[in-house]
């Protein structure tokens, strides 16, 4: 299914930096609704809303410890929210049929076990999700780890683990893939190779949401941005629109978190 | 179901952490062993109720190596983060632990009946070195390797239990073996009467090392608390959030 990247991809009705535009519910890939997430006194995710448009790349910015991974956990189910709703493809990720043949995932560079070959460790997860096992082969090439793929996870760089942690994302040839950090400790041919396989994949008209806080990076991957610090959503857009009157997205960004008052 | 089965066989497979609890199970035993029958005198060692303690040795070491096998099957994944992964695959989580007790009562089948194997043939040696008689039946074999399989599987699913409720793997590890080592040998002496109720005390009455318990009350003491470990673990792993 072919989809242009909308206007106003990330619509709310409160709090958006750009007017909200009228779309069709069924292209809503990511919701947020009024998330928070505590942790005793912490609030780790306050009352966040922002919802994602079918084909748009978005980069889910803020400072360390702004809530950024906990956002992600909640939306696959891996945490539960202490009120609010976090929605992939209109429904709890828990909740879906076969979950990675529509939401491929990536939260740590590092979720492997040393001692297991990353071929192993894709066919694991391709088993637990009945997918033929040829689809393992495939994404190891998609992703160049096929010399590698036999030897244990132990002998492979960082550049190498993230690109596995990639396959395993892919396996179920998902319309909508989630990164947390995916750039962190890669090489500049990593980086490179990783920007332009996210253009490729949102030139399929899927979608992608990552979070960063290399803002450099972000600037030439991303068409939308989602800000947030200690929690709370400061800010939400398309790229263009929020970088509109000549500021760069580090501006924008510095000037929103405080980050520039140290 | 079938998928997570052949996932958790796969991952059994293909890491070297059985084969190294299996080598490390070898050397206790073969340890163990030794010990008992250099160090007692012939006269403790040659009636079949003094042989059937020194048995024990097996069936202590598969109950207890299939339980930390059972344990690192869960905690391995927290250890190292592939749990993430294997819920992003299977987010409703039950079946990855179905499919781990499942693959763990099986695991530990193989650890009991290889431990007692192991014992019986190590015991056979000694005995023969030192000239002593060998007094057990063939009744008594059958129900060490049928009770010691058995112990060790209803071990294995208490393990992957134990190991979901206290998720850090050395706690978990250290856990099981303190309760082997210290709590299990100790309770006879605080509380006369109650140690024997206790799951390594019941497997060995189920495996016929010790006449403390008929084999229907251990094994019925074993399954029950295979199930509840199994039972918390399995609550609180669909409730909890993962790191």
């Amino acid at each position: 299914m072919q989809s242009e990247p909308k206007g106003g991809g990330i619509t709310d009705e409160t709090l958006s930096v750009v007017p909200p535009v009228v779309t069709s519910p069924s292209d809503v890939v990511v919701s947020c609704r009024n998330l928070t997430k505590r942790y005793g006194d912490l609030v780790a995710v306050d009352d966040i809303s922002f919802s994602l448009q079918a084909g748009t790349v978005t980069g889910y910015l803020g400072p360390n410890g702004a809530g950024k991974t906990t956002t992600l956990r909640l939306l696959l189910g891996l945490a539960e929210p202490t009120s609010g709703e976090a929605f992939v493809f209109g429904g709890r990720y828990r909740e879906l049929e076969q979950p990675i043949r529509q939401v491929g995932a990536v939260l740590e560079s590092n979720d492997f076990h040393p001692a297991r070959s990353g071929r192993d460790h894709l066919r694991m997860l391709a088993l637990a999700a009945r997918l033929p096992l040829r689809r393992v082969d495939e994404v190891l090439e998609l992703v160049e780890l096929g010399g590698a793929a036999r030897r244990r996870v132990r002998t492979y760089s960082l550049g190498m683990r993230q690109r596995l942690g990639l396959a395993a994302a892919l396996l179920g040839d998902p319309q909508l893939l989630i990164l947390d950090e995916p750039a962190n400790g890669l090489d500049p041919a990593g980086v490179r190779w990783l920007r332009k396989f996210l253009q490729t994949f949102a030139g399929e008209g899927r979608t992608v949401l990552v979070s960063s806080h290399l803002l450099a990076e972000v600037a030439q991957t991303v068409d939308h941005v989602v800000i947030i610090d200690r929690g709370r959503l400061l800010a939400r857009g398309r790229l263009d629109e929020l970088t509109s009157t000549g500021q760069s997205l580090e501006d924008v960004y510095l000037e929103l978190t405080d980050g520039d008052a140290s | 179901m079938i998928g997570n089965l052949r996932s958790e066989l796969l991952k059994q497979r293909s890491t070297q952490t059985t084969v190294y609890l299996f080598l490390a199970m070898f050397a206790l035993v073969a340890l163990a062993v030794t010990m008992h029958v250099v160090a007692l005198g012939a006269d403790d060692l040659s009636s079949r109720t003094n042989q059937l303690e020194v048995f024990q040795v097996g069936t202590r070491a598969g109950m207890l190596f299939a339980g930390l096998a059972g344990a690192i099957a869960f905690t391995a994944e927290l250890r190292y983060g592939t749990i993430r992964p294997t819920f992003l695959v299977t987010p409703g989580r039950g079946p990855v632990l179905a499919a781990k007790l499942a693959v763990g009562v099986l695991v530990g089948l193989v650890f009991g009946l290889v431990a007692e194997a192991f014992m019986v043939g190590d015991a056979a040696v000694a005995f023969a070195a030192r000239g002593i008689d060998n007094e057990l039946t063939g009744g008594d074999y059958v129900q060490l390797l049928t009770g010691g399989a058995a112990s060790a599987a209803l071990w294995a699913a208490a393990g992957v239990g134990v190991g979901a409720l206290i998720r850090n793997q050395v706690a978990a590890l250290v856990g099981l073996c303190a309760w082997m080592f210290v709590v299990e040998s100790t309770s006879e002496s605080f509380v006369p009467g109650f140690g024997r109720l206790l799951p390594g005390s019941a497997g060995l009455a189920l495996a016929g090392n010790t006449d403390d318990l008929s084999a229907a009350v251990a094994a019925l003491l074993l399954v029950l608390y295979a199930a509840v470990a199994a039972a918390f673990g399995w609550r609180v792993t669909l409730r909890r959030d993962i790191p």
